[in-house]
C-alpha cells in the first residue's frame, strides 16, 4: 500500500491585473496555475514538466508556501497547509524545504557557508542545541561532497555545481519529508548536471525523501522520476508513470513535447518525425475554452471548444490494463509512440497530417 | 503589477556570449569532487574584504581618504595646526596680505584667514556628517520598509517622495529659514534632513525591491524565517551599498549646500565661523583682497570634491560591474 | 575551405592574472557544412567565435597568436574598416538572447531594413519591402502586418527567427549561432532548428553551431569540435563521435546524459571541476578529472593525433578510448 504524503487538490494561483495609482481595480487576472491536482507518495519522485509559462514553478512555490494559493488546497498528511499561519505554519515548512534553480542567486553573498547551512537551526532552535550546530553543519557539507573545512568560506568562492550542493544542504538541514526541487541543475553545465542528479538519488535513499521535481529537461525528468505530470497552461494535461508517459504518452501534447527532444543520436536523425505544433502558447490571461490545448492540436474538434476534457484514464482504455491507461486531459486520446528507442527503424513514429506537421508557429 | 512570467527561461549555464564565457568565476572556486580531498587554496573572503582589498590599492581613495582624515582631525581639534583664536580680530589689520605667522593674511574685520578657515572646517565637517546620517537613517528606514511591505504605505511614501523633490531646494532654503533665529547648525541641519530624506528612500526603496527578489530571501521565508529576520540579515545587508554610495557623495553636497545657505544669508550667522559666511563677506572684495575668498572657496571646493571622489571609489568597489 | 581557423590563442586580463581563454584552436568549416563546437562554460568556444566575427571585447581581451583564414584572406591582419565590412555582409551571427539582441525602440522592419540601406544603399521604402520578403522567408506569418511591429511584441520563437532573418538579409557565407536555441522551449526549438538548417541548405552557407547540448549536434551537425579549456581535444564526423568516442571527455559527456528512452541506472558523473583558466593543469588539461589518465598525461600536452583521415584527438591514449 503506497502512503501519500502531499495531496494537491484543485490549486488554482490567478494574479490580479490592476490599473490605477493608489486605488487599484482588477482588470483581469494571469493565470498561472489552473485547476492541478496529483498526489506525491513516499518515498517517490513525483517529476513535473513543462515549456516556459505552464505554471510548474508557480506549483513549487505554492507548495512551500512562498505564495498563496487562489483557490484550493495543499495536504500535507492530511492537513491543508494552506490555511495554516504561525507556528502551525512553521512546523510544517520544517518538513517540506525547497531546492532553487539558480545557484547564484538563491545563496545570501553576505553571508559565510556555515551561517548559510546552519540558518535553519537558528530560525528552528528546538531541532539542534547551540553547541551541535557547527557539528551539524560540517556533517552536511560532508554530505553532499564537500570539505568541512569550508564552512567559513563565502558563496561567492565556490563554483555553480558547488553552490547547488551547498543549497541542497541548507534544504537537509532540517531533515525534511518532502523537497521540492525546481529546476535544480538546468543552471550547470552537462558534466556537474550529472554530479547533481546523483547526489540527489542517493540523498533520496539516505535521508527516505520525497521529491517533487520540477524541470524543462524531458531526459533528466525522466531519469530521477518515478511518476511524470506534464503540464501546459497552468493545468496537468497527462500524469502516470515514467514508462507509461514516455513509451505510450496519450495526449497530443506530451507527444509533441517529446517527439520535439533532441536524441544525442546522429542515426535517428533520418528516420525521425517531429510533431511540429502550430502556433504559440495562448496568453494565461485569456485561456482557450474547453480544452486548452486545442488552439494548437491537430485533432482538435467543435467538442473540445465546448467542453474541458477531466484529467482520468480515457475511456477507450478504461478496460485495459495496459501501460496506456493512465490519466490523460484528452477527449481523442491514443497512444503514440514517439520516443527513438535504441532499438531499429522499424518504430516509426505515426506522423500527423501533412497540413499540420507544416504548420508554423 | 502581476507577475505573470516565471523565470524559467531555459538558459543553461553555457557561455552567453561576452568575454564572461570565461571561466573566471571558476577562478577562485575551491574543488572537491567525490573521492578527492579538498584544495587548500584561498581564505575566506568576504564581499566586504574584497571590497577593501579594492579601496586598498585605489590611489583616489587613498588621496580622497586622506584629505578627509584630515579634515577630520583639524575640525575635531583645530588647535592642532592654528594656534590662534578665529574671533579676535584686529579691524586695523583688515584686508592685510600674507604675513609672517599670518600665511593667509586677514579679512575684511581683521581677523586671520588662516585660523578661520581652519576652524571653518568644524561647522562643514559637523552639518555634513549629521545632515547624511539623518538623512541615511530616516531615509533608508522609511524607503526600507515601503519596498519591503510594498503595497498601499509604499504608494503614500512614493507621492509624498514626489512633493518633496518639486521643492526646489535654496528656494526652499531661504523660505525655511528666514524665519529661524537660532545661532546654532541645527535649524540648517534639520532643513537638510526634512529635504534630503526623499533622495536616499528612493534609493533604499529601489535596492530594497531588488534585494528581496533573490532566491535566498525566498529560501529564508520557505525555512519560516519571521520578516525582521528575512530584511535584517538578507534583505538589508545586500541593498545597503547603493545607500552609502549615494550618502557619502550627498555629504559633498551638504556641505556645499550649507555655504550656499550660509552664503544668502539663511543658513549660520556669526559669530559662527563657517565658509560659507567668509565667502559671503569676502564677495563684495573680490579685486582688492581676492586672497580673503580663495582660501575659503579652496578649502570648501577641496572638501566636496574629497567627498564626491570617495564616494565614487566606494562605488567602483561595492559594484565591480558598473566599472 | 571557407573558413580556417589555425593555432588560435585568446587571452583576458583580469583583476586575479591572465586567464587564457583560448589556447591554440584549429578548426575549418566549408561552404555548406555544419560544424559544432561542443563545450561547456568557460571551454572557450564563445570566445573562438567572437574573435571570429572581431566582436572580442580588447581590452580585456587579447588575441595572442594564430591565423583567421576567411575565403583565403587573414583576418587578423585586416584594418578595422576592411574587417567592419566582412561583418554582416560576409559573416553574421545568431545570438542566445535575440530580446536582448534586438533594439527595444525600433520597429523590427526598421531593423532589418536597415541592413539594406546601410550596407546596399537602398531606399527605405525598398528595404521595407525587403525586409517583408525576410519575414516571410523565415515563416514568420502576416509578415506584412507585423513588419510595423517592436521586438516585444514578438514571442522567443518568433524573435530568434527575426534574428535568422537578420543574420541572413546580406547572404553571408558564413553563419555563426552562439546557442540560438538554448533559451527556447523544446517544441519552438526544433522549428527553429529545423528552420536554419533549411536556410542553411538553400544559400550553402558554412555554419558554425557552437552549443553545449548533445542532442541538438546529433540533430544537425557534420561535424563536432569538442572543446575542453581553451583547446579542441577531438574533432570528427558526427555519426563516428556518437558511436565510439576517442577522447575521455567526449565519452564523458556522452555517458552523463540522461536517456529519454529508458530510465537509466546511476549517471556516470565526470569528476571534479572544469580548470581555473589562469592555472590550466600542466600536461594534457583535462587530466586531474581523467578516469584513463597516466604520468604521461600530466607531463606532456597531447599532440592532435590523427585518428583517421578526418578525425583528430588530443588523447595520448585515443586508442584505448576508442575501443572502450
Amino acid at each position: 500500500m503506497v502512503e501519500s504524503i502531499i495531496e494537491v487538490t484543485g490549486l488554482v494561483k490567478h494574479y490580479p491585473l490592476t490599473q490605477g495609482i493608489l486605488f487599484k481595480k482588477q482588470v483581469g487576472a494571469v493565470k498561472a496555475v489552473d485547476g492541478v491536482d496529483f498526489t506525491l507518495n513516499k518515498g517517490e519522485t513525483l517529476g513535473i514538466v513543462g515549456e516556459s509559462g505552464c505554471g510548474k514553478s508557480t506549483v513549487a512555490k505554492m507548495l512551500v508556501n512562498l505564495e498563496q494559493p487562489t483557490a484550493g488546497s495543499i495536504k500535507y498528511k492530511g492537513e491543508d497547509i494552506t490555511q495554516l499561519s504561525g507556528k502551525a505554519l512553521k512546523s510544517v515548512r520544517r518538513n517540506i524545504q525547497m531546492v532553487f534553480q539558480d545557484p547564484y542567486t538563491s545563496l545570501n553573498p553576505r553571508m559565510t557557508v556555515g551561517d548559510i547551512i546552519g540558518e535553519p537551526y537558528d530560525i528552528h532552535p528546538e531541532v539542534a542545541p547551540k553547541g551541535d550546530r557547527r557539528r551539524k553543519v560540517q556533517d552536511l557539507l560532508d554530505v553532499v561532497g564537500l570539505n568541512p573545512e569550508y564552512i567559513n568560506r563565502y558563496p561567492h568562492q565556490f563554483s555553480g555545481g558547488q553552490r547547488q550542493r551547498i543549497g541542497i544542504a541548507r534544504g537537509l538541514a532540517l531533515r525534511p519529508e518532502v523537497i521540492v526541487a525546481d529546476e535544480p541543475v538546468s543552471a550547470l553545465d552537462v558534466s556537474v548536471q550529472a554530479q547533481v542528479i546523483n547526489l540527489m538519488d542517493r540523498l533520496q535513499n539516505e535521508f527516505d525523501l520525497s521529491y517533487v521535481f520540477i524541470a524543462h529537461d524531458l531526459s533528466i525528468v525522466r531519469h530521477i522520476s518515478d511518476r511524470v505530470g506534464v503540464m501546459y497552461l497552468g493545468r496537468i494535461v497527462e500524469i502516470g508513470r515514467d514508462a507509461e508517459i514516455y513509451d505510450h504518452p496519450t495526449h497530443p501534447y506530451t507527444q509533441a513535447l517529446l517527439s520535439a527532444v533532441p536524441v544525442p543520436d546522429p542515426e535517428a536523425r533520418e528516420h525521425r518525425e517531429r510533431i511540429i505544433l502550430a502556433g504559440d502558447v495562448p496568453s494565461p490571461t485569456n485561456i482557450p475554452s474547453g480544452c486548452r490545448f486545442r488552439t494548437r492540436c491537430w485533432k482538435a474538434q467543435e467538442r473540445c471548444a465546448l467542453e474541458v476534457p477531466a484529467l482520468a484514464v480515457p475511456s477507450e482504455f478504461r478496460l485495459t490494463s495496459g501501460p496506456a491507461a493512465h490519466d490523460s486531459a484528452c477527449h481523442f486520446a491514443e497512444e503514440m509512440q514517439v520516443v527513438p528507442s535504441e532499438g531499429p527503424a522499424g518504430e516509426l513514429p505515426r506522423t500527423p497530417p501533412d497540413d499540420l506537421a507544416n504548420g508554423r508557429e | 503589477m502581476p507577475e505573470p512570467q516565471e523565470p524559467e527561461g531555459a538558459i543553461a549555464g553555457t557561455g552567453m556570449g561576452g568575454a564572461m564565457d570565461l571561466a573566471v568565476s571558476e577562478a577562485t572556486t575551491l574543488e572537491k569532487g567525490p573521492g578527492q580531498a579538498g584544495g587548500p587554496q584561498g581564505k575566506p573572503r568576504s564581499l566586504w574584504s574584497d571590497a577593501w582589498r579594492d579601496l586598498r590599492r585605489n590611489p583616489v581613495f587613498i588621496i580622497s581618504g586622506l584629505v578627509i582624515l584630515f579634515l577630520v582631525v583639524i575640525s575635531l581639534w583645530p588647535s592642532l595646526i592654528a594656534s590662534g583664536n578665529p574671533l579676535k580680530c584686529d579691524l586695523a589689520k583688515a584686508q592685510e596680505g600674507s604675513q609672517p605667522g599670518h600665511p593667509f593674511g586677514f579679512d575684511g574685520q581683521g581677523c586671520d584667514v588662516y585660523t578661520r578657515t581652519v576652524y571653518g572646517a568644524r561647522t562643514s565637517v559637523t552639518v555634513g556628517v549629521c545632515a547624511t546620517l539623518g538623512v541615511a537613517i530616516l531615509g533608508s528606514v522609511l524607503g526600507g520598509l515601503a519596498g519591503f511591505f510594498g503595497g498601499f504605505w509604499d504608494s503614500i511614501l512614493s507621492r509624498i517622495t514626489d512633493v518633496f523633490f518639486a521643492i526646489p531646494v535654496v528656494l526652499g532654503g531661504l523660505v525655511l529659514l528666514s524665519v529661524v533665529t537660532s545661532n546654532t547648525v541645527w535649524p540648517v541641519i534639520g532643513f537638510m534632513v526634512l529635504l534630503g530624506w526623499p533622495q536616499i528612500s528612493r534609493i533604499a526603496r529601489g535596492s530594497v525591491i531588488t534585494a528581496k527578489q533573490n532566491d535566498y530571501v525566498h529560501a529564508a521565508k520557505a525555512l519560516g524565517a519571521s520578516n525582521s529576520r528575512q530584511l535584517l540579515r538578507h534583505i538589508a545587508p545586500n541593498a545597503v551599498a547603493p545607500v552609502i554610495v549615494v550618502a557619502t557623495i550627498a555629504l559633498g553636497t551638504y556641505i556645499a549646500l550649507e555655504a550656499t545657505l550660509s552664503y544668502l544669508g539663511v543658513g549660520l550667522k556669526p559669530p559662527t565661523v563657517s565658509w560659507g559666511i567668509d565667502i559671503s563677506a569676502a564677495s563684495a572684495y573680490i579685486r582688492q583682497a581676492p586672497h580673503m575668498l580663495l582660501w575659503p572657496a579652496g578649502a570648501l571646493a577641496l572638501t566636496v570634491l574629497a567627498f564626491i571622489m570617495l564616494g565614487d571609489a566606494v562605488r567602483d568597489a561595492l559594484d565591480p560591474k558598473l566599472r | 575551405m571557407l573558413l580556417e581557423v589555425r593555432d588560435l590563442h585568446v587571452e583576458f586580463r583580469t583583476r586575479d592574472g591572465v586567464a587564457k581563454a583560448v589556447n591554440g584552436v584549429d578548426y575549418a568549416v566549408d561552404a555548406g557544412e555544419t560544424l559544432a563546437v561542443l563545450g561547456e562554460s568557460g571551454s572557450g568556444k564563445s570566445v573562438t567565435a567572437q574573435a571570429i566575427m572581431g566582436i572580442l571585447d580588447m581590452p580585456p581581451g587579447r588575441i595572442a597568436g594564430g591565423e583567421i583564414l576567411f575565403q583565403g584572406k587573414d583576418l587578423l591582419k585586416l584594418k578595422e574598416e576592411e574587417r567592419r565590412k566582412v561583418r554582416g555582409a560576409e559573416m553574421a551571427m545568431i545570438f542566445q538572447d535575440a530580446l536582448s539582441s534586438l533594439n527595444p525602440v525600433l520597429s523590427v522592419g526598421d531593423q532589418l531594413g536597415e541592413m539594406f540601406v546601410v550596407h546596399r544603399g537602398m531606399s527605405k521604402k525598398d528595404a521595407r519591402a525587403k525586409a517583408v520578403e525576410l519575414m516571410d522567408h523565415v515563416r514568420i506569418p502576416a509578415a506584412k502586418e507585423r513588419v510595423k511591429q517592436y521586438p516585444h511584441q514578438f514571442s522567443g520563437g518568433m524573435r530568434q527567427r527575426i534574428m535568422i532573418a537578420m543574420a541572413l538579409a546580406l547572404e553571408p557565407a558564413l553563419i555563426i549561432a552562439d546557442e540560438p536555441t538554448t533559451a527556447l522551449d523544446v517544441t519552438v526549438q526544433a522549428q527553429v532548428m529545423d528552420l536554419l538548417a533549411e536556410l542553411q541548405r538553400e544559400y550553402n552557407m558554412g555554419l558554425i553551431l557552437i552549443t553545449h547540448d548533445l542532442g541538438v549536434v546529433a540533430d544537425v551537425a557534420d561535424r563536432i569540435a569538442v572543446m575542453y579549456a581553451g583547446r579542441i581535444v577531438e574533432q570528427a564526423p558526427v555519426h563516428d563521435i556518437y558511436k565510439a568516442p576517442a577522447h575521455p571527455y567526449t565519452r564523458g559527456l556522452l555517458d552523463s546524459i540522461p536517456r529519454l528512452d529508458q530510465k537509466g541506472q546511476e549517471l556516470y558523473a565526470i569528476k571534479g571541476l572544469p580548470p581555473n583558466l589562469m592555472a590550466i593543469p600542466p600536461g594534457c588539461a583535462f587530466n586531474p578529472r581523467c578516469p584513463m589518465a597516466q604520468e604521461l598525461c600530466r607531463t606532456d600536452e597531447p599532440p592532435l593525433y590523427e585518428v583517421s583521415q578526418d578525425r583528430t584527438s588530443a588523447c595520448h591514449f585515443w586508442r584505448e578510448c576508442l575501443n572502450g
